[in-house]
């Protein structure tokens, strides 16, 4: 699979030489940086039900 | 009738113990090898088919995917001779239960995610964003492309059960239609047994044609993650 030679013709600047859907490593980023945020979300909601928990029925 | 039409696919058992081992075990305990370099009629074409499917599907792999190369003609040998035996009469074809064919498919499927993962990390993790997407649509198309992947091994098992299974249960439908017309009609009942000798004819096509796209399906996976 033709990666650095076909990453080469895309110049890049700033965030988007990292996150973009054109290099192979601007698309590895932008998977990673997605499963990144599910897992961040995943975590903060699992801790919120931790801190909160359920109300007793009286 | 309901009962009979299912009962085909009910795993046999003899005094309790469950045969189906030796069923799985058929085709290769039919299908012989030889220790002469000229052998009979029969082994020859053997390995014929062999040198054909190695050929076949094989040429396309880097020398990473070649080493599959036994594994894949096992494969589609063992699918298609299975298939194939199973059109018998009053045989059990094992590629109807779907537990037989995810065992199949999810080792094979993993095998080649895992290949892809320990040798081009990148390459398969940027398999999930599709060049050139829109920024928009990122997140939304690296989740379904993740759905699409753990569906993959899925497809491939319910794909060959499911038609094993219907072309199994059409024929016993249409073979018992006919059956009954014979003293109702019997023009009705030649029409019926027309229709069963096409179908017939189509379920050995499908045999073969299920064994190879199982295959080829794995080959494909292998052949992205090589």
């Amino acid at each position: 699979m033709a990666g650095a030679e076909a990453d080469s013709q895309f110049k890049f600047t700033g965030i988007k030489k990292y996150f973009n859907s054109y290099t192979l490593t601007g698309r590895m980023n932008c998977v990673l940086a997605t499963y990144g945020s599910i897992a961040l979300l995943v975590l903060y909601f699992k801790l919120r039900s931790k801190k909160n928990p359920a109300v007793k029925a009286s | 009738m309901n009962e009979n039409l299912f009962a085909s696919f009910i795993t046999p058992t003899m005094m309790g113990l469950p045969v189906v081992i030796i069923i799985i075990m058929l085709p290769s305990m039919m299908l012989t090898s030889s220790n002469r370099l000229l052998s009979n009629r029969f082994h020859t074409f053997q390995q014929w088919v062999v040198k054909m499917i190695t050929k076949q599907m094989m040429s396309i792999h880097s020398p990473k995917g070649q080493t599959w190369c036994l594994m894949l003609v096992s494969l589609i040998i063992f699918i298609g001779s299975t298939n194939l035996l199973g059109l018998l009469p009053h045989t059990f074809t094992p590629t109807t239960q779907l537990s037989m064919n995810l065992g199949m498919a999810i080792p094979l499927w993993a095998g080649t995610v895992f290949l892809g993962f320990r040798h081009k990390m990148k390459s398969t993790l940027a398999h999930f964003l599709p060049q050139g997407t829109p920024i928009p649509l990122i997140p939304m198309l690296i989740i379904i492309e993740t759905i699409s992947l753990f569906i993959q091994p899925m497809a491939l098992a319910v794909r060959l059960t499911a038609n094993i299974t219907a072309g199994h249960l059409l024929m016993h439908l249409i073979g018992g239609a006919t059956l009954v017309l014979t003293s109702i009609s019997p023009p009705t009942a030649m029409i019926t047994f027309i229709i069963l000798v096409l179908l017939t004819i189509l379920e050995f096509a499908v045999a073969l044609i299920q064994a190879y796209v199982f295959t080829l399906l794995v080959s494909l996976y292998l052949h992205d993650n090589t």
